[in-house]
């Protein structure tokens, strides 16, 4: 009787390692296989891009006369100067990427027919949000400095 | 001395025969066992089966149209691989390389034609045999699977067309990828990141070339050609193409066995697969016991050689022909080189998503990723939710009249939008009249 209990009881741990060591092989394909997935995603993952800067100079305050709004195509900017104040609004449809162009009541998407004010503010079409308005300012040299990574909230002018 | 020059002389006379029967195993077929043989002992006759249905053969049934599919795939692999010994995939030098195919390199015209035309075709032809199978009822059980490694097969086409419309880095290809990826930009949370991810930038650029190019020559037709290898398998497994269930007489081998178990002095054990339901040619099931149960040949299947291998050599014949006679009429189109500052107005994705770019133009995200995403869903599920028997393998069948209406309605829906996008859609995406 005793005997018995005591086979079963082996038998049942000789199975228990078993399980064990393929339960571990297991964690081990699929964690191999989860650390392949995440290592190529960081990999096609890019750290540095080689396009333009986003960060670029735009010349000097007094090359904007009040009242001008003057899109830079290559940078996808405009340019907006307000009796003493500038801003910049970008260009971008944030639609699906296309350029806008300053027209008379603001601006025109030649894409999909997305309408905005001059503020940038969407007034037709299917844009889903504003167009934004980068960071400007001055730096030492007194010339105006454009941050596209610094996007700040519509109607937020730098004074010059 | 004499026998061994006559052996010598024989061993040469018998030369190109030995070589010939060394490669093809049998001579011409002249029996029935000689056509089966024939299919099974080659290498590339082998993927068929040896008998298929009369049905599968006849034209109007599947119009030929998943071969043609991977006959233009084939013509894809073939034009693409000597265009890419021309091709460089640099912003600087992509478009006059376009151009040297025109004027220094010898049929790189035609070459080119017939990579673009069949593109489009493969796209067109992938989503006219899904139609077939669906209108067929051709997606039930037990293929449910095969559907959707079929959809997959769909999608990959889509990206590889759509990956190779950025290389000529032409003002089409350039703005047609910007408004195109833009759309991915819209999927709730991982759309941004995905875009950069694709483009390997923030905007379309020497990074995004490089990307769609090792995409588009070695990723994704591996993936297709995996899935297609995958999907001819399953075809074969699941019983060859779908046919009419009254003639497929599915409970017959099943009362057989039944009858035997029945009559049989000791108890035997009778297994039936069912995993190949349409197909049994002469081991109608597996019966483990003391017997060996052999059934007639199916009436309504032909020997595979010569029936199917004419009918597929026809359709290769028509695939090429037609390639070949729109790449002599058409040139394929190439705009102005890249300007990054000038969009096109109005700047249009390839057609086969100008569809979707029209639904775009009135909500961004619903046009864009909600209502594809939720065709993209309901086709996937689709034979899990159609569990119906009725109807299979017949056009229109009156059983379906729902399904195939509901079906119907979102492809005249999606042709619509595409007809309007390609058509109908001008400057700022105003709506003109194209005549």
């Amino acid at each position: 009787m005793e005997a018995a209990t005591k086979t079963v009881e082996s038998g049942a741990k000789e199975m228990r390692r078993r399980d064990f060591l393929a339960w571990l092989s297991g964690i081990g394909v699929a964690g191999s296989a989860l650390a392949g997935v995440f290592s190529t995603f960081f990999f096609m993952k890019p750290r540095v891009t080689f396009g333009q800067p986003n960060r670029f100079l735009i010349g000097r305050p007094e090359d904007y006369p009040s009242g001008a709004r003057v899109a830079i195509d290559a940078k996808r900017v405009c340019i907006v100067r307000d009796g003493n104040r500038v801003a910049a609004i970008s260009t971008t449809c944030t639609h699906l990427g296309c350029i806008v162009a300053p027209s008379a009541t603001g601006f025109q998407c030649p894409c999909h027919g997305s309408q905005f004010d001059v503020d940038g503010n969407v007034t037709g079409g299917p844009a889903p949000k504003p167009l934004a308005w980068y960071g400007v300012s001055l730096t030492p040299s007194g010339e105006l400095e454009v941050d596209k990574d610094n996007e700040i909230d519509t109607g937020n002018y730098l004074n010059v | 001395m004499s026998t061994e020059k006559n052996s010598a002389v024989k061993t040469l006379v018998d030369l190109p025969k030995n070589v010939v029967r060394s490669v093809f195993r049998n001579p011409l077929p002249s029996s029935d066992r000689g056509r089966a043989a024939t299919s099974f002992t080659n290498f590339f006759l082998h993927i068929q089966p040896v008998r298929v249905s009369k049905q599968a053969l006849k034209p109007s049934y599947t119009m030929g149209l998943g071969l043609i599919s991977l006959f233009l795939f084939v013509i894809l692999t073939v034009t693409g691989v000597l265009l890419m010994f021309y091709y460089v995939p640099s912003t600087t030098q992509a478009y006059d390389r376009m151009l040297d195919l025109r004027s220094s390199v010898a049929f790189g015209v035609i070459l080119r034609n017939m990579h673009r035309w069949a593109a489009h075709g493969m796209v067109a032809l992938v989503f006219l045999h899904m139609c077939r199978v669906f209108l067929t009822g051709a997606y039930k059980t037990p293929r449910e699977f095969n559907w959707l490694i079929g959809v997959a097969l769909f999608l990959l086409t889509l990206f590889a067309s759509f990956t190779g419309y950025l290389l000529p880095w032409d003002q089409l290809a350039f703005w047609a990828i910007t408004v195109g990826t833009s759309i991915a930009g819209y999927a709730p949370l991982i759309g941004k990141s995905l875009r950069f991810l694709l483009l390997g930038d923030s905007t379309v650029g020497q990074e995004a070339l490089l990307r769609f190019y090792v995409l588009h020559v070695v990723v994704i037709p591996m993936m297709i050609a995996l899935f297609v290898a995958v999907h001819f398998w399953r075809i074969r497994k699941d019983g060859g193409l779908a046919k009419p269930e009254q003639e497929k007489g599915t409970a017959a081998p099943a009362a057989a066995a039944g009858a035997i178990a029945a009559s049989s002095p000791v108890p035997v054990t009778t297994v039936v697969t069912a995993t190949a339901p349409a197909r049994r040619f002469t081991i109608q099931g597996l019966v483990r016991g003391p017997f060996v149960k052999v059934g007639k040949l199916e009436e309504d299947t032909v020997f595979s050689w010569p029936n199917l291998l004419i009918a597929e050599l026809f359709v290769l014949l028509l695939t090429i022909a037609g390639v070949m006679a729109v790449s002599l009429l058409f040139n394929a189109p190439l705009e102005q080189p890249v300007n990054v500052m000038h969009p096109p107005n109005p700047a249009k994705a390839p057609w086969y998503f100008l569809g979707l770019q029209e639904q775009v133009s009135y909500s961004a995200f619903w046009g864009g990723i909600g209502v594809p995403g939720i065709e993209l869903l309901l086709l996937v599920l689709l034979p899990y939710i159609d569990r119906g028997r009725k109807g299979i393998g017949r056009w229109f069948a009156r059983e379906r009249l729902l399904a195939n209406s509901i079906f119907l309605t979102f492809v005249v829906v999606n042709v619509y939008l595409i007809v309007i996008g390609t058509f109908f859609r001008g400057a700022n995406w105003q709506f003109v009249s194209p005549f």
